[in-house]
């Protein structure tokens, strides 16, 4: 479904990703891992069009999308999750939900946005609860539910995630990861970009290991949980 | 944004409208709208030609350029209109009275006008798609883009609004305003946003009416108890932008957060 090749992104002169390939396949719970700085970021927003590619290229469905504004990938169905949720705070939850509709509006009847907003409503029944309420007073947990709520409502056939369990409670983590299973049952294909290793395994199909810009290990959730280095680096054990 | 220009847009508001309906003799409102329109199209330009090269630059540097765009509007504008002042006829000229004041019914087309710019920039902010984009790209640039706000489309139509407004306050305004006044009539809209918060609407308005009314009490206050000419009004919306900046910068109705762009 996504396919990455050999994808370099710099910040001036710091190459913050160097020649990475990765593939996506439609259906799958897809993660990247690695610790703090290790470019994970960088590619979820070179892939979304945030940071320019410098070299390689992004197929998705085998057309190249390499470096199109971010607006456009919205409408080719891929719904990036950014770091820091980066919720619309002066805004209702509503509001918020809505403006993830923004290209819909023309597109689709107003039915179909209803029934999007009523389907993530029943995946996070307290954004129902606190519909009228400004975003920007919510909790972090709810904060991010409201960031994947409005990545939904854009009805995207790839959710990027940006560390959805940063800053949480593991209770909170829980939930929203089981959220996350329910959307993949319900066929939305995931890249997700973790520090929390374990959590993202455990939900995971294939992970790759992201360090100083470079792929340096790929495989199977199973594989990478078995791995002796990973193990010891990042399970602690 | 604050964009130092925008006093200029008012000023370009007075004399097209001026040249629309005293030298090309079109009716007063029609060359109103027109003269509206135009200021939209400099606004527009602006945007283009200026702001938008910068769009990867850093704030504070998008901000002297509106104040480049404000010192070259101002040139342009003693270029084509080179007379000290130009007389824009009063909408209606009657006069009326009320509650024994005499008002001239300018003064009605000022509170009427300004009524109803108000109304129509607030349901365009949250009633329309467009206008929640917007908002949208004021809170939060990267988050709009993300669920797919074009940002460059939006900071155009941004510009465009923010200038035909200025051009119909101004407009609005000219029967009573002095020449060349484009930048005290930008730095009191600045006090009078700063005033309310910046990117609030109503706290805008608000931060004009407390800015002109402390404004008034304190050069009539100068000049009846001191006898001090009120020559230095301009000087006292200055005091008031320096000390809500120093004590609350995020204006009377802001929430303390981080600078918005
Ligand atoms: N805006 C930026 N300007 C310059 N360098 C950056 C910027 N954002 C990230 N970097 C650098 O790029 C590298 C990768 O960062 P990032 O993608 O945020 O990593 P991660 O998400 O894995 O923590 C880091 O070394 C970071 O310092
Ligand atoms: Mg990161």
């Amino acid at each position: 479904m996504l396919k990455v090749e050999g994808l370099s992104s710099f910040y001036g002169h710091i190459e913050a990703l160097r020649a990475v390939d990765l593939r996506v396949r439609a259906g799958d719970i897809t993660t990247i891992l690695g610790s703090n700085g290790a470019g994970k970021t960088t590619l979820l927003r070179t892939i979304s069009g945030l940071v320019p590619a410098r070299y390689g290229r992004i197929l998705y469905f085998g057309k190249d999308i390499t470096n199109l504004r971010p607006e456009r990938m919205v409408k080719m169905g891929i719904s990036h999750v950014p770091e820091g949720r980066q919720i619309f705070g002066d805004m209702t939850v509503r509001e918020n939900l809505e403006l993830g509709a923004y290209l819909r509006y023309r597109r689709d009847p107003s039915s179909a946005i209803k029934k999007d907003m009523d389907f993530v409503f029943k995946l996070f029944p307290i954004l129902k609860e606190r519909e009228s309420q400004v975003a920007g007073t919510l909790s972090g947990g709810e904060q991010q539910m409201l960031a994947i709520g409005r990545a939904l409502m854009s009805k995207p056939r790839l959710l990027l995630l940006d560390e959805p369990s940063n800053g949480l409670a593991p209770k909170v983590i829980r939930d929203i990861f089981a959220c996350l299973q329910q959307l993949h049952q319900e066929g939305i294909t995931i890249l997700l970009v973790e520090q929390d290793v374990q959590i993202a395994l455990n939900i995971a199909d294939y992970g790759y290991i992201l360090r100083a810009g470079k792929i340096v290990l790929e495989g199977t959730a199973e594989e990478l949980s078995q791995n002796q280095t990973i193990k010891e680096i990042y399970l602690g054990e | 944004m604050i964009n130092f220009a925008q006093g200029e847009f008012a000023v370009f508001g007075g004399l097209l409208t001026y040249t629309f309906s005293c030298v090309l003799h079109i009716p007063i409102l029609l060359a109103a709208v027109i003269a509206i329109i135009c200021t939209a199209i400099i606004g527009a330009l602006m945007e283009r030609l200026f702001i938008y090269p910068l769009r990867n630059a850093q704030i504070i540097n998008v901000i002297i350029a509106t104040i480049g765009v404000s010192i070259l509007l101002k040139a342009l504008a003693r270029l084509f209109w080179p007379e000290e002042a130009y007389k824009v006829p009063e909408f209606t000229s009657s006069s009326l009275t009320f509650l024994g004041v005499t008002q001239r019914s300018q003064t009605l087309w000022v509170f009427g006008l300004t009524l109803i710019a108000v109304m129509l920039t607030y349901i365009f902010f949250n009633h329309t798609r467009v206008g929640k984009g917007m908002k949208a790209c004021s809170i939060n640039r990267e988050a709009a883009s993300l669920v797919g706000i074009n940002i460059s489309n939006m900071s155009l139509y941004s510009f465009s609004l923010s200038a035909a407004l200025g051009g119909a306050a101004g407009l609005i305004n000219a029967p009573y305003a002095s020449y060349g006044s484009g930048l005290f009539l930008g730095v009191k809209g600045f006090t009078s946003a700063v005033v309310g918060g910046l990117g609030n609407t109503f706290g805008a308005i608000f931060g004009g009416l407390l800015v002109g009314l402390i404004e008034e009490l304190i050069a009539g206050f100068l000049q009846v108890v001191f006898g001090i000419s009120s020559g230095y009004r301009d000087a006292i919306t200055a005091l008031i932008l320096i000390v809500v900046l120093l004590l609350r910068p995020q204006g009377i109705f802001g929430r303390r957060e981080g600078v918005k762009v």
